[in-house]
């Protein structure tokens, strides 16, 4: 796609480059699919390049001509959010990317100018912006692994600043299965557009409907938490699965355990794997390639590529350095030296509490999901009288069961499995069989407890 | 009542005795949880979380201030009494 007559979006402002890149496709391959809707589903619909930059011009106009403050993303259906992205950065308008839902407009977003999925700018008599307002930004929400999620705002050149642009990247088909206003879906939806590719949107996370996208779309690169690759591969069609075309799988948002890294290279021989270590605050820090869980030793204590240094702190707590003058940023994420590898074992703020000793929810769900016949579970705290937490899981059981096993024995044997190794206080004291654990918008498990049903 | 709470009180006790891998024997109303059971505070705070379960209340959760002694078996049963059927 760099080709004679094609223009380096890389030479473009950081706001205009979505814009210009949509726009660019539309010109060389009007009739290339640029998003793929309710993929895997008999409401499938296609758009396509021509028709994208189409919804694209019709806003920016619109933008122009209203002159709001900025813009409220509302828009339910993913070309209609991409398209008003790509058109208020063009626009030099400020954008939220809040999708439909109900959450109340704080602060400044309360003079912002709402826009759906129609794309119609109704007249308001909200303010107008000044030509020296500066650079348009775009106003995310977080995900929050616990408690409401929070606006932040970002540049643009923050939001495309881990797209890779080079030529192998170009004309590849994505699948979205984040949260298309969530921090990780842009960086999905922003990649696949600023490279001609095909955005695969499934219907539903329900994994059928997800391998069927997969499949039937040919999607390439799957970028997924650990958490919806697991339910992927546990659940969802594995003859279908047998015959996708994905080339690559990226790991992010949580850690990945080793038996899961494992059962995905089973599933899919022909994509490579990486995992991305990535935090809210300092965006991507490392990426491990070599398809085992953690990163290797040696990484820490030593320059690596780009100036980052690691070290950890005394509990285990993984500090990044950015540069050699900077101070060490805490990280939340507490590791654990196995072997030659470094592997994560939970978030500092996950750590549940019982009678005053601290248990990682994380160890114990790599414990539970190693017991043969479990296939995902979720460890988290639930409140107590008398020891503050206790222990609590909840473990999904594959289909079908193993020979000669039964609920009952499989339970009990995570019980055993988790006595031995583990102290008395971070064994499970409560262990549910569930047909599906709980999991966050942001496709990560949850670490709520779940409401007392009788 | 009497009965539905003391049964579910000995139900409680025999999961947490049989999950954490200990033999479950009877449970008698006139038992020690500490002595006669082996049950200790995981123990007791895994039968509470049970037992709001099954009988849909946590006395421990609402008490402020003083917390009632929890010796016997039968403590629990008056405590679940009290807590289910609140006069």
């Amino acid at each position: 796609m760099t080709g004679p007559g094609f223009i380096d979006i890389h030479e473009a402002l950081a706001p205009d480059r979505l814009a210009l890149a949509i726009r660019e496709t539309a010109r060389r391959s009007p009739q290339e699919p640029a998003v793929v809707a309710a993929a895997g589903s008999s409401d499938r619909r296609s758009i396509d390049y021509a028709a994208l930059a189409a919804l694209v011009d019709r806003f920016e106009a619109a933008v122009l001509a209203a002159a709001p403050v900025g813009v409220v993303a509302r828009a339910r259906n993913v070309e209609a959010l991409v398209a008003i992205a790509a058109a208020c950065g063009s626009a030099g308008v400020p954008v939220a990317l809040l999708a439909d839902d109900a959450r109340d407009l704080a602060g400044e977003l309360r003079e912002w100018a709402v826009v759906d999925d129609s794309l119609v700018l109704t007249a308001s008599s909200l303010p107008h912006r000044r030509q020296d307002d500066g650079p348009p930004h775009v106003v995310v929400a977080t995900s929050g692994t616990s408690g409401p999620p929070k606006f932040v705002q970002r540049t643009w050149d923050t939001v495309l600043a881990a797209a890779r642009l080079a030529d192998q990247w170009h004309g590849l088909g994505w699948l979205l299965v984040y949260d298309v206003t969530r921090w990780a879906g842009i960086q999905v939806w922003a990649q696949s557009l600023l490279t001609g590719g095909r955005l695969v949107v499934p219907a539903s996370r329900d994994p059928d409907t997800v391998s069927r996208a997969i499949v039937e779309e040919q999607v390439a690169i799957l970028p997924a938490t650990p958490t919806l690759l697991r339910r992927l591969l546990t659940s969802g069609d594995a003859r279908l699965l047998a015959q996708s075309k994905l080339a690559r799988i990226t790991l992010g948002g949580e850690a990945a355990d080793g038996p899961l890294l494992d059962r995905a290279k089973a599933v899919f021989p022909g994509a490579r794997i990486s995992h991305v270590y990535a935090t809210t605050e300092l965006g991507e820090v490392f990426r491990v390639t070599d398809g085992r869980a953690g990163f290797p030793a040696s990484w820490l204590g030593r320059e690596m590529p780009g100036g980052i240094r690691l070290s950890t702190r005394r509990d285990g707590e993984l500090l990044v350095q950015l540069s050699r003058d900077s101070a060490d940023v805490a990280t939340g994420d507490v590791v654990e030296l196995r072997a030659d590898r470094y592997e994560f074992t939970g978030r500092r703020s996950d750590v549940i509490v019982v009678g005053g000793a601290k248990v990682l929810p994380r160890r114990v769900e790599d414990l539970l999901r190693g017991v043969p016949g479990i296939a995902e579970a979720r460890v988290y705290g639930q409140p107590s009288a008398i020891t503050g937490e206790l222990v609590a899981a909840e473990i999904v059981l594959v289909e079908p069961l193993p020979t000669n096993a039964t609920p009952e024995s499989i339970r009990a044997a995570a019980l055993t499995t988790c006595r031995e190794s583990l102290e008395s206080h971070g064994v499970p004291r409560i262990l549910d069989i569930v047909s599906r654990i709980k999991t966050t918008a942001a496709g990560k498990v949850s670490r709520r407890p779940v409401t007392v049903a009788p | 009542m009497t009965a539905t709470v003391s049964e579910a009180i000995a139900t409680a006790i025999r999961t947490v005795l049989h999950d954490t891998g200990r033999s479950t024997s009877g449970v008698e109303p006139s038992m020690l949880l500490s002595s006669d059971l082996g049950l200790d505070s995981l123990d007791l705070a895994q039968t509470i979380v049970l037992l709001e379960r099954s009988l849909g209340v946590d006395p421990f959760r609402a008490a402020s201030g003083s917390r009632p002694s929890i010796r016997s078996v039968a403590d629990l049963i008056m405590i679940y009494e009290s807590a289910v059927n609140p006069t």
